[in-house]
């Protein structure tokens, strides 16, 4: 029944495929991989990865000045110590997060690929998993980074690895553990502002403002205000103050060098709950919007 | 086993009634979805994809619950949407390749079966470019692409030919038929475009502000309906009416009467009939009734009820 056509003499006839159907897990992380691979820019125009190039140097480069000092003076001077990182990071992981998280939602939306996705092997709730789990992973790996490169660095710089290795190890836990928490945090945030938000220009400036902007202005703010409970409260409403406050809990530092979490006065594990609350709601928030969207 | 079978399938949305108790079964082949636009088609297939819920009722698809078993029956579904879906800063390679491997295809596979499938819409070198590029012809073919690139079991296609040239309206036309009869693909084809579905499918489903219509082989449809057009140089009108006196089917405006022949034999009717009133036969010639001609006699006969009612 498959006899060519006039004029298609190199048409071979369709032929079924009888390999392997690896079904819903397999789908789902294909749409992961493909999910990771598109917040850095990868399978894209060479536009696309700019920013995620630049914001990797970005974070990369205290670790990189630190471990050069180390290395050119031999002093045993510390710019930079891990718990201090997210002061800075936070900055990049906004950034990112502001750019990644429209890529990932408002594309498949723009370009009307819905329907394509939830009529394939996985539901509706395991596109906006996959989705989110990308995300959280994108920005794991640039937490990750800087912090495994100070790490390293710092160890082969010393003369004594082993020692330094025994002495830093308890490092390695609090490490991985606000890594992850910062990851889901802003990527729950994003992603819901990102869901939120349809035009991706608009979602951009909105992760922007959320982050960047909410948090430098509470800031100077909030320091007027501490008096009262409800000035010191304010600082829950600056994702970067919740984040360092929650982070150098993990690393069991205080808060004092802080200005504004010092004169806020609140235990770090009040900021790592919140943390937890916001991260939990934020993704609950994108799996039920998928849930519901009207294709 | 039937490959669709819907059990009194209702969706409603405020204020408006999608599908209203729709009871259908379908079986394998080439299937054509007609309605008129807004009738319920494009409601049915989503649903039927496990895309809507149904506010009521039940489906099955290739013999499996939709609401329970989505992601299980999409293994071995394929859909084109009616819109357009396509980034155009991906080739139709890549494109193509992620949705065979989030159909659940393995890595290789994908990349194998995306190369064939491209090949069987007619995309070759093409197939590399970036697809914000295409005309709407090999955009809809890259669409079908996707639909088939993991060898489903059906496929749904929504008003494939839609915004194609003549030209372009004939090769989809050709493709979508080859896919179900070469391909053993079994095809729901949503249209609005009677032409179009009879040239194509074999079996028709005809539904109306969400209820069914008319479910059946094309050939139920269209056999034993043939008509005579009858012209003359007098008022057909009262022709017909003599003829209906006489227990035919017929309708006459201006100079043309039509005859239904359902098995009757009204030439000599017709003969006694151009006699008795004296007018001149210019034309006597048995029309192939095409499934146009039958909606719209349906059509004809609607309006002519409301209008005597």
């Amino acid at each position: 029944m498959t006899e060519p056509r006039a004029g298609a003499i190199h048409d071979l006839g369709y032929r079924r495929y009888e390999g392997a159907r690896m079904g819903r897990r397999h789908a789902i992380v294909s749409l992961y991989v493909h999910g990771l691979r598109s917040a850095f820019g990868l399978g894209r125009r060479t536009r696309s990865k700019i920013f995620p190039v630049g914001l990797i140097i970005f974070a990369i480069f205290p670790a990189f000045i630190q471990v050069a000092f180390g290395a050119l003076t031999s002093e045993d001077l510390e710019v930079f110590r891990a718990e201090d990182y997210y002061g800075y990071i936070s900055l990049a992981l906004a950034v990112f997060t502001a750019v990644a998280a429209p890529e990932l939602l408002g594309r498949d939306q723009r370009h009307q690929l819905l329907p394509l996705y939830f009529s394939r092997a996985f539901s509706r709730h395991d596109y906006a998993l996959a989705r989110l789990a990308a995300m959280v992973t994108a920005l794991f790996a640039l937490t990750l980074l800087p912090q495994a490169l100070l790490f390293v660095g710092n160890a082969l710089v010393v003369d004594d690895f082993g020692g330094y290795f025994r002495d830093e190890w308890r490092q390695v836990g609090p490490i991985l553990a606000s890594g992850l928490l910062v990851s889901a945090f802003f990527a729950a945030i994003g992603m819901t502002m990102a869901a939120a938000v349809q035009r991706p220009m608009y979602a951009i400036i909105s992760i922007l403002g959320l982050f960047v902007v909410l948090s430098l202005a509470l800031g100077p703010l909030l320091v007027n205000f501490v008096d009262n409970l409800a000035g010191r409260l304010g600082i829950f409403l600056s994702p970067f103050g919740v984040v360092d406050g929650f982070t150098r809990w993990f690393f069991g530092a205080g808060l004092d060098d802080d200005p504004l979490a010092a004169t806020a006065e609140f235990a770090g594990g009040a900021y790592f709950l919140w943390a937890l609350a916001l991260t939990a709601l934020g993704g609950a928030f994108v799996v039920w919007r998928y849930r519901r969207k009207s294709l | 086993m039937p490959l669709i079978e819907t059990d009194g399938l209702t969706k409603r949305y405020p204020g408006v009634t999608a599908l209203d108790a729709l009871d259908v079964t379908v079986e394998p082949g080439v299937v054509g979805l007609v309605g008129a636009n807004g009738a319920g088609k494009s409601t049915l297939i989503k649903i039927l994809l496990g895309l809507l819920p149904a506010t009521a009722g039940r489906a099955r698809v290739l013999d499996r619950d939709v609401a329970a078993e989505g992601p299980a029956i999409r293994q071995f579904t394929g859909y084109m949407p009616e819109h357009d879906c396509l980034p155009p800063d991906l080739s139709a390679t890549e494109f193509v390749a992620h949705l065979a491997r989030v159909s659940g295809l393995p890595r290789a596979a994908a990349r194998e079966r995306t190369a064939e499938t491209l090949r069987h819409v007619g995309l070759f070198e093409e197939r590399y470019r970036e697809m914000g590029g295409y005309s709407t012809g090999m955009k809809q073919r890259v669409k079908l692409a996707q639909a088939l690139v993991h060898d489903p079991r059906l496929i749904f296609l929504d008003e494939p030919t839609n915004g194609l040239d003549p030209a372009g309206r004939e090769e989809m036309l050709d493709l979508v038929r080859r896919t179900g009869r070469e391909f053993g693909i079994a095809i729901l084809m949503a249209s609005h475009l009677l032409g179009e579905i009879e040239r194509v499918c074999d079996s028709l489903v005809v539904i109306d502000g969400g209820r069914l219509v008319r479910a059946g082989a094309i050939a139920e449809f269209t056999t034993g309906l043939g008509s005579l057009e009858v012209e003359v140089d007098g008022d057909a009108a009262a022709l017909a009416e003599r003829l209906r006196g006489l227990g035919f089917e017929a309708r006459g405006e201006g100079d043309i009467a039509r005859v239904a022949l359902n098995g009757a034999e009204p030439y000599d009717a017709i003969r006694d009939g151009v006699v008795a009133l004296d007018m001149g036969l210019v034309r006597l010639e048995q029309r192939r009734q095409s499934l146009e001609d039958l909606f719209r006699a349906d059509a004809d006969a609607a309006e002519g009820e409301a209008a005597t009612a």
